[in-house]
């Protein structure tokens, strides 16, 4: 550890509760990545801090030795954006776990950060209500990392995302200042800015979220099709029809592989592509959305319809769908997971073009996606003791995400840009647009110190962003900032 | 009336001087190409007066007036249909007025992606109709006649179904601007989900034309549903005693029973007289099933209406659905669902007769003084080349009284009240905005993207 | 540690919140996502430092995360050869050593433990006042006599138990040391409820410990040895089937091929063990129940409902008795902190977790709860005890179903 490090570790000591500052090596190494494991970097320092207060006063530490911090939640994330710095100190809000409030009257709870994203639901349940955005990670992600990642999930195609969801924040500006955020402000909506910013604008360390009402009914639909493309075209035909599920998810044959390896979902035998299509919301309505549905997934050549009837048939239907991801690991040493986004009538054409790619390349592609909104989670399958699989299956992986953008998608539609996807900003974005988000970095944070590196491909100095301040920033001349 | 030059304490006066008083900004600013001729009295900005007006037709026509009045010192203020552009505070100064009317192209309509990408200038009237024709719609209630998608983004306008489908930022996926150096910036995109950096749309709803001129925006859209049903209950008893004695027939009670109920209303609205008024309840159903399910609601709000609510359906909303109330002083007041009832108790203490009128559920109330004024053209009032006096606001200090008394009465509700419009001499004796915590941040925001002032200067929060 | 089976862990963190440690500390490297990454720079070269130590040591080997986990990684194997590679290369302190060669030197030995047990027949009382005084000098000792249920008289059991009516089967029981000592009824309720069921039942005097608590501290060594004269115990008995009613051993016992070589390994692949309620729903119920109208808050034990995977057999054996109402206790799937010797080795967190444990058990309301292992039944006890709330009634799974078929109208 360098002598500024051990210096202010302690520091930290002092604005911390006892055994809250981690410094030993062995530990320090196991939070060397999240979720997506071949970026990794041993963190200077953990903190584990218990409040508001402390994470400020952190921060100001930081701020005073010129040291970038990174918070972390639940280290789920699949894009780098925890990865820890060498020379910073990771803030970890795993100990902030309080509901602290639960307002059914307001339709809204106040959680602290490290809440996971299930518990607030589980707090709710039982009088009828539920927190909508709902990532397949949710047992586990914390609401600070679904805010900073703008979460969403399978129902996210009619319910909308965090941002949809979240009415107040309580921050720790990169200066470290407490500021809430709130929806109801007049003027920018910063709150909106600052979902889905990724840890680089501030810290999270209050959440206000709205509460949802149970739909009065869910039916949730198993439609087994030859192929792929069929079940993309009724995808199409269901949305065209004006019909707005609450989740419209695809599996494709090797996904349905995997999770019938992992969890035994029973999924029909044979079929090249399974839909999972839930409706929900007043009975009538959904009575008539899923005739409907139905006799679109008939007509395009859907071979076997199932209905779950009731809460623990519809578990069992989404079983294999939410243990897809992870359950890859059984049937392939390696994999990696993407994220892009196509237009939805762009799937059946993507989707051809994957395949030819993992046709060139010789790389397993499995798809498992949220077919409502053309958000695409490829797993590119290899192994890694093969040589040379582990770079064709990264091309295969890139040139998706080319045809994303080539369709006019993203490249990232939950799992965010962190580490791992800026050098593809480029293809998204022009520089201008890249300097103007810059500017908002800037505002928040001039000195670069709220989780540097991500998000943004090329390292740049607030004061040299064009367009605003000509010159040199004073905090640079004078040596105080840093580049990010 | 203000002259530019007389305002704009930020202004440096040398080069600001040399750009106003040379014609070479005036030539600068043809040589674009661009349409520009001298400003009118009818285009004057809540009282002041630009010296240009300027008709661009695309995003690289408003980026060459941008960077001209980037080199020429140039404050700028974007307009769409000028219907609010009188909202608002004052800009400490303007040369240049940059009319979106001309922006007015539907770009791509991609029905089978329920998205839309539209100029800003388009109205959306234009834009309903459009979409109408593809069954499809923009669940933004259209607030006004001629208002524009670039006003309603820039004022984050919103109206009685922001229950159910969200605001402006809600249903907004991509947007391209311009800033004030004229830069064009796009964030976001052309599919529904995205979280590729920043949302530069977020940020720039609300922005009231401080930041940037907003040229193009990417929306989401619904299918239009196929019934509406409109559900009218006129409460039993008016205040005090509706608001006390039996809580279940409160306007609260029912908007929380409403908003609860499984026949998910797309909205519910509230109309009142105060102080003094009953209270007037509708709720709007959506759907297939809009028919069988406004049942349920009138059921519902049977049990807590004077007589049997009043069903209507095929696209009769109640007249006074989704108008504003008022135009002559015109406040927004928000509070938590469960505050309604406490606040509209405090404006009814008030005494001041007013009209209220709004979103119930999602506790988004306008408040129009006096309540006389509701029901104006808004539209033709603003064409008008002075804002017309205002003979019945006898006494300003009491409406100003009002503000700061409502203001202090719903703060320990968790409530906000802002003032959208009132005469200038009401602005000089109540803060429009009222206390905004994020304050120091947007201001730390506006620097960066203007530091040199230019964008609409003062109309916003805090004097940004 | 076996690289292999480290590397199918794809770090998604699934397993975080039905981690125990992790649900009390929120640190990774008390989470089983953070252990396996010790094991993996254990592995990479770093030696076993304390801390690491600590860490492997604070696992209470509940194999929750086994559940959760997605991708199936093998927790329990890991684990198990860590604390192996631990108690092999870790220099203990002598204090924690001390400890270790006490409870391992007592409690797998049932002539020991029952002389053991004299010094712990204390009042309830003096067991109360001396406690705090305990917890100052060792809280490992204070834990032991906490934990120490009221002495019940000794039961002795046949060897073999007949069948009531037409005998459906011929099984084994196994007895338990910790079971077996401090709660023989439970034994006795087993035998009964087997033999109302149509079964034979086996009971071998010569059978020991099976070799749980030294298999999950990382004596594997002592393990083998055990798991050898509990096969031949069997095996002499002429038993294929061994039925066992105590969670920890069931799990252990499952594992003995895995955990021997050569012809051992073979002798153990030709026993099968099941847990009580397991074989009971197989078999499928012969004898009549009668009405227990009692509500019965019925506690997952982590080596059965995690390790065996037997979550739903108990549950539905109880709901199948009339008039008893079942309920379901908030976190069930979180350890309540007994773990085989976690107590006895971790007070601290073991009482965090017993609390947590007893509070949720509390709030059910229910009459009685019911609980599937020896080490979790005294835990929750004591907790209860500690919390100072009316103490709840506990039993096994097998006196309920003892007390239905038999009719006695309430749980003896
Ligand atoms: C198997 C699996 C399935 C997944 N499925 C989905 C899915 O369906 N939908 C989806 O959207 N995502 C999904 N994810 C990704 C991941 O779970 C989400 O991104 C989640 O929001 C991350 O939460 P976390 O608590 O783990 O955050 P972390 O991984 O710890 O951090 C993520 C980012 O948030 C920042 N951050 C964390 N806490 C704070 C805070 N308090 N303040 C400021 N910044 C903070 C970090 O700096 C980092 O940039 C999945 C991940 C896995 C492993
Ligand atoms: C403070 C305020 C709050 C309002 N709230 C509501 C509400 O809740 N519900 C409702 O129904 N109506 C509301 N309105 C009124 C009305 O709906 C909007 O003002 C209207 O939609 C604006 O459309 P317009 O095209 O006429 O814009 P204009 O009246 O021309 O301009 C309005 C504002 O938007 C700016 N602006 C216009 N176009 C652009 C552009 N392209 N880029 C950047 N900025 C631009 C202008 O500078 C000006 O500040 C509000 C108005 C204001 C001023
Ligand atoms: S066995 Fe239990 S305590 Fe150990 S890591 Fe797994 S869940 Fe945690
Ligand atoms: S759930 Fe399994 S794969 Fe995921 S972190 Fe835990 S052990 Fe590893």
């Amino acid at each position: 550890m360098t002598e500024t490090l051990d210096e202010l570790a302690r520091g930290l000591a002092g604005v911390l509760p006892p055994g809250a500052v981690i410094t030993d090596p062995v530990r320090l190494r196991t939070y060397e990545c999240d979720g997506l494991t071949h970026h990794r970097a041993v963190p200077g320092i953990v903190v584990l801090p218990e409040s508001a207060e402390q994470i400020a006063a952190v921060v100001r530490l930081c701020n005073e030795y010129g040291v970038p911090f990174v918070a972390r939640g639940a280290g789920t994330g699949l894009s780098g954006g925890a990865l820890p710095r060498a020379d910073g100190v990771l803030v970890v809000t795993a100990k902030m776990r309080r509901i602290l409030q639960v307002d059914l009257a307001d339709r809204r709870a106040v959680v602290e950060p490290g809440v996971t994203n299930l518990a607030i639901t589980e707090a709710v349940r039982e009088h009828g209500y539920y927190y909508a955005p709902d990532p397949s990670s949710q047992q586990v992600c914390t609401i600070g990392g679904n805010v900073a990642e703008n979460s969403g999930g399978a129902h996210c195609l009619k319910y909308g995302f965090t941002v949809n969801h979240v009415l107040a924040l309580e921050i720790v500006t990169p200066d470290g200042d407490i500021v809430t955020l709130d929806a109801d402000d007049p003027g920018y909506d910063l709150l909106g800015a600052f979902v889905g910013s990724e840890g680089t604008l501030g810290i999270t360390t209050k959440v206000t979220v709205r509460l949802s009402r149970a739909p009065e009914t869910v039916t949730t639909l198993l439609a087994a099709f030859g192929s792929i493309e069929q079940g993309g075209q009724a995808v199409s035909a269901i949305i065209g029809a004006g019909v707005v599920p609450a989740a419209i998810e695809m599996m494709d044959a090797l996904a349905i592989a995997a999770a019938e390896a992992a969890v035994a979902c029973g999924y029909p035998a044979g079929a090249g592509a399974v839909l999972i299509v839930e409706l929900d919301g007043p009975a009538a309505e959904v009575a008539h959305q899923f005739a409907e549905v139905e006799r679109i997934c008939r007509d395009n050549g859907a071979f076997e319809l199932r209905t779950a009837a009731g809460p623990q048939e519809r578990a069992a239907v989404w079983k294999g769908r939410r243990s897809a991801f992870a359950a890859v690991g059984r049937i392939s040493p390696a994999y990696i997971v993407q994220d892009g986004v196509v237009p939805r009538t762009a799937l059946p054409d993507v989707l051809a073009s994957i395949d030819r790619l993992s046709a060139e390349y010789g790389i397993r592609v499995a798809n498992v996606f949220h077919a409502g909104d053309g958000n695409l989670h490829p797993l590119v399958l290899f192994d890694d003791a093969e040589p040379g699989a582990e770079e064709r299956a990264g091309l295969v992986s890139g040139r998706i995400l080319d045809l994303c953008v080539e369709h006019g998608g993203s490249i990232t539609g939950e799992h965010g840009v962190g580490v791992d996807k800026s050098r593809y900003m480029p293809k998204m974005f022009t520089d201008d647009d890249l300097d103007t988000m810059q500017l908002v970095r800037c505002a928040f944070d001039p000195r670069g110190l709220s989780n540097p590196g991500k998000v943004f491909p090329t390292p740049r100095l607030c004061g040299e962003v064009p367009g605003v301040r000509r010159g040199v920033h004073p905090l640079v001349e004078s040596g105080r900032a840093e580049q990010f | 009336m203000a002259t530019p030059q007389e305002t704009g304490p930020d202004a440096p006066q040398e080069t600001g001087a040399r750009a106003r008083h040379g014609a070479g900004a005036r030539d600068a600013l043809s040589a674009t190409g661009v349409t520009v001729r001298d400003a009118g009295p009818g285009d004057a900005v809540a009282g002041v007066m630009p010296r240009w007006v300027a008709l661009p037709e695309s995003t690289e026509e408003v980026a060459a007036l941008m960077r001209v009045s980037a080199g020429h010192d140039l404050a700028v203020v974007p307009a769409g249909g000028g219907t609010r552009l009188h909202w608002g505070t004052p800009p400490e100064r303007c040369d240049l007025l940059i009319d979106t009317c001309c922006l007015n192209e539907i770009l791509e309509h991609a029905s089978g992606d329920l998205v839309v990408r539209v100029q800003a200038g388009v109205t959306m009237d234009a834009l309903a109709e459009a979409l109408a024709a593809q069954n499809q719609e923009l669940a933004l209630d259209v607030p006004l006649a001629g208002s524009t998608v670039g006003g309603t983004l820039a004022t984050a306008a919103a109206g009685p179904r922001r229950l159910r489908y969200g605001t402006a930022r809600d249903l907004l996926i991509g947007l391209t601007v311009v800033l004030a150096d004229g830069t064009v910036a796009r964030s976001g995109g052309k599919v529904v989900k995205n979280v590729a950096g920043y949302d530069l749309g977020k940020l720039f709803t609300g922005s009231y034309g401080t930041l940037g001129i907003i040229t193009e925006a990417v929306f989401r859209l619904h299918p239009i549903p196929r019934a509406r049903h409109w559900v009218t209950a006129v409460l039993p008893s008016a205040p005090p005693a509706a608001l006390s004695a039996g809580p279940s027939t409160s306007p609260g009670a029912v908007a929380a029973a409403l908003a609860a109920s499984q026949a998910e209303p797309s909205a519910v609205e509230l109309d009142w007289l105060a102080p003094a008024g009953t209270f007037t309840v509708s709720a709007l159903v959506e759907g297939v099933a809009a028919e069988s399910r406004a049942g349920a609601v009138r059921d519902l709000l049977a049990g807590a209406a004077e007589a049997v609510p009043d069903v209507t359906g095929g696209g009769e909303a109640p007249g006074w659905w989704g108008v504003t109330p008022g135009e002559d002083v015109l406040l927004e007041l928000r509070v938590p669902p469960s505050g309604v009832d406490g606040a509209l108790r405090a404006i009814a203490a008030r005494g001041l007769p007013a009209r209220v009128r709004g979103s119930l559920a999602s506790a988004v109330l306008q408040i129009a003084l006096p309540p006389e004024s509701a029901g104006t053209e808004p539209t033709e009032l603003a064409k008008l080349p002075e804002i017309p006096e205002i003979p019945q606001l006898a006494e300003v200090a009491e409406v100003a009284a009002f503000v700061s008394g409502l203001r202090g009465d719903v703060a320990p509700l968790g409530g906000r009240l802002t003032v959208l419009t009132a005469p200038p001499e009401l602005a000089r004796l109540v803060d429009l905005w009222g206390p905004v915590g994020a304050l120091p941040l947007m201001r730390r925001v506006k620097e960066r993207f203007d530091p040199d002032r230019r964008m609409s200067p003062g109309r916003m929060a805090g004097g940004i | 540690m076996d690289p292999e089976l480290i590397n199918d862990c794809v770090h998604c963190g699934f397993c975080l919140p039905s981690c125990p440690t992790y649900v009390l500390w929120g640190e990774e490297m008390d989470s089983p996502r953070g252990r396996i990454h010790l094991m993996k720079q254990h592995v990479e070269g770093t030696p076993v430092t304390d801390e690491m130590a600590g860490h492997f040591d604070a696992c209470l080997g509940c194999m929750a995360c086994v559940t959760a986990c997605p991708s199936g990684v093998r927790y329990d194997r890991l684990i198990e050869q860590t604390r192996a590679v631990v108690e092999r290369e870790h220099v203990r302190e002598p204090a924690d050593r001390a400890l270790r060669e006490l409870v391992f030197q007592l409690f797998p030995h049932p002539r020991r433990l029952r002389a053991m047990r004299v010094p712990l027949r204390l009042s309830a009382g003096l067991r109360r006042r001396i406690a705090p005084r305990l917890e100052r000098v060792n809280p490992s000792l204070a834990a032991m006599a906490d934990l120490a249920p009221d002495p019940v008289k000794r039961v002795r059991l046949p060897r073999r138990v007949e069948a009531v009516g037409r005998r459906r089967a011929t099984v084994g029981m196994l007895t338990g040391c910790v079971q077996g000592e401090f709660f023989p009824q439970v034994n006795a309720a087993t035998a009964r409820v087997l033999a109302m069921e149509g079964c034979d039942v086996v009971i071998p005097p010569s059978q020991g410990c099976c070799g749980a608590l030294s298999l999950h501290s990382g004596r594997p060594g002592q393990a083998r040895r055990f798991a050898r004269r509990t096969i031949a115990a069997f095996d002499r008995a002429g038993v294929d089937t061994i039925v066992v009613n105590a969670a920890g051993c069931g799990s252990t016992m499952k594992e003995y091929a895995d955990l021997l070589d050569g012809v051992w390994a073979e002798r153990a692949r030709e026993i099968r063990t099941v847990d009580l309620a397991e074989y009971l729903a197989e078999l499928g119920p012969v004898a009549r129940r009668h009405p227990l109208p009692l509500t019965v808050a019925y506690h997952d034990a982590c080596h059965l409902a995690h390790a065996q995977g037997v979550r739903s057999q108990p549950r539905e054996l109880l709901t199948a008795i009339p008039d008893l109402e079942l309920r379901e206790i908030a976190e069930s799937a979180i350890c309540c902190g007994s773990a085989g010797t976690y107590n006895l080795f971790q007070p601290e967190a073991a009482r965090e977790l017993g609390d947590r444990k007893a509070e949720r058990v509390l709030a059910t309301g229910a009459d009685l709860l019911v609980s599937a292992n020896p080490g979790c039944t005294m835990q929750i006890t004591s907790a209860i005890r500690r919390s100072g709330a009316a103490p709840i009634p506990v039993a096994h799974t097998a006196q309920v179903l003892d007390a239905s078929i038999r009719g006695l109208g309430r749980v003896a």
